[in-house]
């Protein structure tokens, strides 16, 4: 019997049972949707922080104190205090790091500011007078740090939005007083209000010079980071192998696994939470794809109620000259098409739910959140559930083609 | 050479050990063109025998010769053939497809026949016109009487202009009206296109069609008479 008549046939017998034939693919369609939505969703999510971390510039070297952990079992060692002034002026030499546009050595740590009676504990980031460009941080109103404020260790201080709101509501502290540790503070810059995640949280964060920060704040001599950015892309690289060679020298470290400092790169980032992040959506869609496994098991369930329903049927059609291949194929063709109709449903499904989420996230949540289309997990989607079709259909269709017409036809 | 022939057939079945023997070695011969009525109280075996004659299940014991071949050498897929050319099925219940037009109803066995697509629609038009119901072409059984549901039957075992129609109890769910009506077209298929006929019946109208009449009884031939057909006159030849 050609394709085309038998793909008729089972089509028609479906439609006589339409309700049936739409609670039986219900479970298909869940699963799917949920793989959809899952692959969508991460890709999403993926995109959005792989962009945050490219917000920080590919030309940005981080330089992290302390040996760095080499495996799960490695203890991180704890000596933070290893990025120190001298480090500092060795790196800003042109002669050991020449491609080096702007070092910057950040200290940040948390502290509680005062004014008139209000009290808020924002994130301190010390820094220099680089630091406003390299995290893109320049005040709204005011003036960022300045090499002045640097070199005297002024007590000057830009706030956070989220900060000055807090501290003193409604009112402008632009060339007012604040007080951390006991100090009076001047807050020279306020932060526009900043929508949207990343890693620093500008709203809640104080910028002021490190220098300032050292001494009266935290009352430390090293650095907890000293950013370098490169002077373009394509001197990254080089620039890593420079600032390695210049701190193993400084340091007399000849053994590279006894480093006492580590170095990320942005590449380096993208590496790697790209590679958690993809993990992390291919685990959820294989749960989900646990669910048309079980969307499968209800599919068989009610193809052997159909077949037991329809033995009248079956036994007439063999009457009438089917064969048990003829049989065989209806039943397995009616379950190919309710799990392909299913899947292509739970695509469109899972895709406008994608679509929809991805709208709100970028519309209430001000994300720049785009909505992809997973073609990948689609076409995996539907081909896993016609599979689940061809599997779990294969028994009942069986269970029909092998009844005997007339046993078949007495049946009431 | 007879169209169908079986010698000393026998039917048992088995059921948890207990066997029940329903055919007990019948032989006879049935030509081509042969009108013939199986009558017997019920339990004698008959809608067995035509199940058997009709190649929906297989005998037990005996051979049985279609078309001068053992059916034992059929393969299944063979038997399937069979049913669908040369042989046509009208049930007492009708067994129509539910929600499925009369139109598509007729058209059924042509999907298993391998004739081209394009043959299918005048086809079954000429079965449907053979039964007088071309004015209920779109109609779905429910929309039907008794009546005319088995004249959609009749008109289905027909699509295929198979050489032999059976026909178990054919009138069994209708008033002796309409089941005259269903009997006059058996009759006529059989005296205008040919057609083999083998009834079943236990009502005597019905048996008033018939050119032969086989009598069983538990399971044996009580008799085999070759009668006057009363409504036409037309006797037996061979």
């Amino acid at each position: 019997m050609p394709f085309h008549h038998a793909a008729r046939i089972a089509l028609a017998g479906l439609k006589t049972n339409k309700t049936r034939s739409a609670l039986t693919i219900l479970g298909i369609i869940i699963g799917v949707t949920a793989i959809i939505m899952v692959v969508s969703l991460g890709q999403g999510a993926k995109d959005l922080i792989l962009s945050q971390i490219e917000g920080l510039g590919a030309r940005v070297i981080g330089i992290i104190p302390g040996r760095q952990p080499k495996g799960p079992t490695d203890v991180l060692a704890t000596l933070t205090a290893s990025l120190t002034e001298r480090d500092f002026s060795a790196l800003q030499r042109k002669e050991n790091v020449p491609y080096a546009q702007d070092v910057i050595p950040v200290v940040f740590g948390s502290e509680t500011a005062y004014y008139n009676g209000q009290t808020y504990r924002p994130t301190l980031f010390g820094g220099n007078e680089s630091m406003a460009d390299i995290y893109d941080s320049y005040p709204e109103r005011g003036r960022a740090v300045s090499a002045d404020d640097v070199r005297s260790a002024a007590d000057v201080v830009i706030l956070g939005w989220t900060v000055a709101d807090t501290l003193a509501p409604g009112q402008d502290l632009l060339g007012d007083r604040i007080k951390i540790k006991g100090r009076n503070f001047l807050v020279i810059g306020i932060m526009p209000k900043k929508g949207g995640a990343s890693f620093i949280n500008f709203n809640e964060s104080v910028f002021l010079p490190y220098t300032t920060a050292q001494k009266y704040i935290f009352g430390i001599k090293y650095f907890n980071r000293i950013i370098i950015r490169a002077d373009s892309e394509a001197h990254v690289a080089v620039t890593v192998e420079d600032v390695k060679a210049t701190l193993r020298e400084l340091h007399g470290i000849t053994d590279p696994d006894k480093d006492d400092f580590g170095i990320e790169t942005q590449a380096d980032l993208l590496k790697t939470v790209g590679t958690v992040l993809s993990t992390l959506t291919v685990f959820l869609a294989m749960v989900a794809a646990i669910s048309l496994v079980v969307g499968g098991v209800g599919i068989m369930n009610i193809m052997l109620v159909s077949v037991t329903d329809r033995t009248r049927e079956i036994g007439l059609r063999k009457a009438l000259g089917a064969t048990n291949r003829n049989i065989l194929t209806q039943f397995l063709l009616e379950a190919i098409i309710l799990t392909g109709i299913g899947g292509i449903v739970g695509i469109l499904l899972g895709a406008g739910l994608s679509f929809a989420i991805s709208l709100v996230i970028s519309n209430v949540f001000g994300l720049a959140w785009d909505f992809t289309f997973p073609v990948g997990a689609a076409v995996l989607g539907i081909l896993i559930s016609t599979i689940v079709g061809l599997i779990f259909g294969l028994y009942p269709a069986r269970k029909a083609s092998h009844m005997s017409p007339i046993d078949a036809l007495r049946h009431e | 050479m007879p169209l169908m022939e079986v010698k000393n057939l026998e039917m048992t079945y088995t059921d948890e050990d207990v066997a029940t023997p329903v055919l007990r070695g019948l032989s006879f011969k049935i030509n081509r063109g042969e009108f013939v009525t199986v009558m017997g109280p019920s339990g004698s075996g008959k809608s067995t025998l035509l199940h058997i004659l009709g190649l929906l299940e297989r005998q037990s014991g005996g051979e049985y010769f279609f078309g001068g071949k053992q059916t034992s050498e059929y393969s299944e897929d063979e038997i399937a053939k069979l049913r669908n050319k040369k042989l046509g099925f009208v049930f007492q219940s009708f067994n129509l497809l539910p929600r499925t037009t009369v139109f598509e109803n007729v058209k059924l066995p042509l999907l298993y026949s391998g004739i081209k697509e394009e043959l299918w629609d005048t086809m079954a038009r000429k079965a449907i016109d053979a039964v007088g119901l071309s004015h209920r072409l779109d109609f779905e059984p429910s929309q039907l009487s008794g009546g005319e549901k088995q004249r959609v039957a009749i008109a289905r075992a027909l699509v295929n202009n198979p050489e032999v129609i059976f026909a178990d109890e054919p009138t069994g769910n209708l008033d002796s009206k309409s089941g005259e009506v269903v009997m006059d077209i058996i009759q006529k298929l059989h005296n205008e296109m040919g057609h083999t006929v083998i009834l079943i019946t236990h009502e005597t109208y019905t048996a008033e069609y018939a050119e032969r009449i086989i009598r069983l009884r538990d399971g044996m031939i009580e008799s085999d008479t070759k009668v006057l057909n009363r409504r036409t006159g037309k006797l037996f030849q061979k």
